[in-house]
């Protein structure tokens, strides 16, 4: 008898216990956005008329005039478009659900978790020396490319400008040729995505897919093969969708091929080739800030890194501003003056006394190796506000093209700034400072963080004014993020905000005058 | 890396180490009668200069050689003569020797409670000896805010767990003994203060999985002294049953698949003066793992035993 007592009261606990775990603990976790295909807030039937960031025009790309919806060539793309329709299987529906009405989401999103996959830091040799990636040979250890934020927003801005200026082309023969999509000729064929009155040739699809495709592979060359797949299942899921015929699809995709040579021809000159530069050009920035300044920042890993992150990338050219000196801050506050020791203050303090609300906003915003960087936080942001304010894919990529411009900007200034005055960080000053954030290999002022989230909350703004406080609010929260992480003075934060603000401005002042206002 | 497992290496430990009347533990093969009690304090020491990178060994200056100090209150309750009770809530604290090139804080708090019930199914007596069959339930869940997501100085894994063990022993009449146990821990979701992270794939979630995982032991061992003193050699594995393997030259993370195998001895004594008072001391060193430390550790406890 009491033998049986016992075991039901471990089978009610056994019980208990797992209807807890299972009510209480596991959920699905996202991998990506939740959403499908939904009616754009506006069509832009002028954005053919908008300025390209790149191409002179839009209609620098020559695009032939598509058949007429009469001729037997259409006819016979359109049989053929009703075919693959009416005989969907399950993984070609589940494609058309995927990419949608607004692929663009994707392939950024494809972008970021290719950041997020090679944003690993290079480990040191048995020898303690440390081996960088090799461009030429991507395949080797470590592979190529380390995605490192300037690396990211780079990466990012060719991306979104090849988009950009792509669709508008597109917009442009879109208007010019008014190509009737497949559903208004054929009222037998129904489209997968809800209707809209855009003409069908050139397919954006297609241009999105090309373009995404070209110039990511450029960017992460061992992706090659993974990103065609994607490209070729999303030209097909046009077809799949109904939306678009076969010449719509090749036409399309030729803007995309054009588009991303003129983007990778300007990303080959544009300097980030020599940014990660030799050792003594970087030791020769290091010397000229201590004849300066009478300071300098050092790496101090275990074994130290002779090079800091991309000394050079301050040199790369820039999308908006003209001088990289013309944004440059003004010089930090000396060790030893009042503001400094105020600074040191102040970091022993968060780090003594930390909380668990500043320790969730320096997780939170951290964004560190291994992750999508704080370009990918924003570009990630900027994607959820576009499903919230449902744009279409023309008005998308001119809110990321805008973006990360401004952030590669930003960037850039930034990177001026910190091998420029070569800033020590708060664990090269204070003696025996621990931190909870990882503290980066490059100079501590201005903080990257706060410039990036700067610059992106500047263009959140100018896109949705509605939401901007909140943007704002954001980027301060990231910017101080890093002071209570332990990695950054305060006056690299604040300063690189006001910095991140100054280089947005640029860039929005050239989206006013695009066009699309 | 070693610290994702305290509790339940501390729980495998004292499986080992409280053999005799005096204690009891999920994995061991001990009941107490009713209204009997049995009060541990443990301290353990350990710590790891080489780490599984998947299954590569290697070193990292960035976080040199990891030490954590564990502290574990914990209370066996005789329930029922077949049913007992056992709660834990252990002490933690993390850092790295100096020097090293992270500069990283360590961290310290209070890690999960644990609550496990222990029924003997079966104890016959068998050839010169006796045969024991039992079976735990455990439960743990964290008691503090601490940040799983934070290796390898984070204090514990973050999530519930769920385990179901099955315990057998066979003792010779002269005091030699043998024991098998094998668990399944179910492990639940662990919340990082990020909302994205990459796990062969990108997550747009503060949460995490925790793989899940079978663990196994086997221990042989004398009493000796007339019950005083008791010395034991132990093996324990444990294999997660999913998750992500540590990208290069990066920090580990709970969603990681944690495999490892360690062998220990231990020893321990009871004595009758002062009455219910016993002692123990035990060593163990990781023999292979995956994306863990290559831990060695060391512990000393006391137990005192009571009616209530």
């Amino acid at each position: 008898m009491k033998h049986h007592i016992t075991i039901s009261i471990l089978k009610v606990c056994i019980g208990l216990c797992a209807l807890f775990i299972v009510s209480s603990c596991e959920k699905d976790i996202p991998v990506q956005a939740d959403y499908t295909d939904y009616v754009y807030s506006s069509m832009d039937e002028d954005g053919g008329s908008w300025k390209p960031i790149l191409l002179t025009g839009s209609s620098q790309i020559a695009v032939p005039a598509p058949a007429d919806v009469s001729s037997d060539a259409y006819q016979n793309e359109l049989a053929a478009l009703k075919t693959a329709t009416s005989n969907l299987t399950g993984s070609q529906m589940e494609a058309v659900e995927y990419w949608s009405n607004n692929p663009i989401l994707r392939w950024n999103e494809i972008a970021l978790e290719l950041v997020a996959k090679y944003n690993l830091i290079p480990g040191p040799n048995a020898d303690g020396t440390y081996t960088l990636p090799d461009p030429a040979n991507p395949g080797n250890i470590p592979h190529f490319p380390f995605a490192h934020p300037p690396y990211a927003v780079r990466a990012l801005s060719y991306l979104s400008v090849a988009q950009f200026d792509g669709l508008i082309t597109s917009w442009f023969y879109k208007f010019t040729y008014n190509r009737p999509a497949p559903g208004q000729v054929d009222a037998s064929i129904t489209p997968a995505y809800v209707d809209n009155s855009l003409p069908s040739y050139p397919a954006d699809g297609a241009v999105v897919a090309a373009a995404s495709r070209d110039i990511l592979t450029a960017m992460f060359p061992l992706e090659k093969d993974y990103l065609a797949a994607k490209a070729e299942e999303q030209m097909a899921s046009l077809q799949w969708a109904g939306i678009n015929v076969e010449s719509d699809v090749t036409a399309g995709a030729a803007i995309g091929e054009e588009v991303a040579k003129a983007a990778l021809a300007r990303a080959a000159t544009d300097g980030m080739k020599k940014a990660q530069c030799p050792k003594p050009i970087s030791d020769s920035l290091k010397t000229a800030a201590f004849n300066r300044f009478g300071w300098q920042w050092d790496n101090i890993e275990v074994p130290p890194r002779p090079v800091g992150l991309t000394p050079l990338f301050g040199q790369v050219k820039m999308w908006n501003v003209p001088t990289v000196e013309e944004v440059r801050p003004p010089v930090p506050p000396a060790p030893g003056t009042a503001e400094y020791e105020e600074n040191v203050k102040e970091l022993k303090h968060y780090a003594d006394d930390m909380t668990e609300e500043w320790r969730a906003i320096a997780n939170f915003w951290q964004d560190g190796l291994g992750t999508y960087t704080p370009p990918g936080h924003w570009n990630r942001i900027a994607k959820e506000y576009v499903l919230k304010y449902q744009l279409n894919p023309l008005r998308t990529a001119r809110l990321f093209a805008y973006l990360n411009m401004a952030m590669m900007d930003a960037g850039i200034s930034c990177w001026d700034a910190k091998y420029y005055y070569h800033y020590p960080r708060p664990i090269n000053q204070i003696p025996g400072y621990k931190t909870i954030a990882g503290t980066p290999n490059f100079p501590s002022y201005t903080s990257g963080h706060s410039v990036f989230s700067a610059a992106a909350a500047e263009v959140l703004t100018y896109v949705f004014p509605e939401e901007g406080a909140k943007f704002r609010d954001w980027a301060l929260e990231a910017a101080i993020s890093r002071v209570y992480g332990g990695i950054h003075w305060r006056f690299d934060a604040e300063v690189g905000t006001a910095q991140g603000i100054n280089v947005a401005n640029y860039t929005i002042n050239v989206a006013k005058a695009d066009g699309a206002d | 890396m070693k610290n994702i497992y305290p509790t339940l290496s501390l729980f495998i430990i004292l499986a080992a180490a409280m053999q005799p009347a005096i204690a009891q533990t999920p994995s061991d093969a001990i009941m107490m009668n009713q209204r009997e009690s049995c009060f541990g304090l443990i301290y353990e020491n350990s710590w790891f200069d080489e780490y599984w990178e998947g299954t590569y060994l290697r070193t990292n200056g960035t976080i040199a050689t990891v030490k954590r100090n564990t502290i574990t209150p914990m209370i066996a309750i005789g329930a029922f003569d077949r049913l007992n009770l056992i709660v834990a809530a252990p002490y933690v604290q993390t850092e790295s020797t100096e020097p090293n090139g992270g500069k990283f804080a360590g961290a310290k708090g209070f890690q999960d409670l644990s609550l496990a019930l222990k029924g003997e199914v079966l104890k016959k007596q068998a050839g010169n000896g006796e045969l024991a069959l039992l079976t735990t339930a455990g439960f743990s869940t964290p008691m503090t805010n601490y940040l799983s997501d934070y290796r390898p100085y984070s204090i514990g894994f973050g999530a519930n767990e769920l385990s179901l063990r099955g315990i057998l022993q066979y003792k010779l009449n002269n005091g030699f003994y043998a024991r098998a146990a094998v668990a399944y821990l179910w492990r639940g979701q662990t919340k990082a203060e990020r909302d994205y992270y990459y796990n062969n794939g990108s997550f747009y979630s503060a949460w995490m999985d925790v793989p899940s995982c079978w663990n196994y032991h086997a221990v042989a061992g004398i009493w000796m002294l007339g019950n005083v003193l008791k010395l034991e050699a132990n093996y324990m594995g444990l294999a997660s049953t999913s998750g992500d393997d540590i990208r290069p030259y990066n920090a580990a993370q709970p969603t990681n698949k944690v495999s490892f195998g360690q062998a220990g001895v231990l020893a321990q004594c009871y004595l009758n003066k002062p009455k219910g008072l016993g002692g123990l001391a035990y060593y163990s060193q990781a023999l292979y793992g995956r994306n863990t430390g290559k831990s060695s550790q060391f512990g000393v406890g006391l137990t005192y035993q009571f009616r209530i």
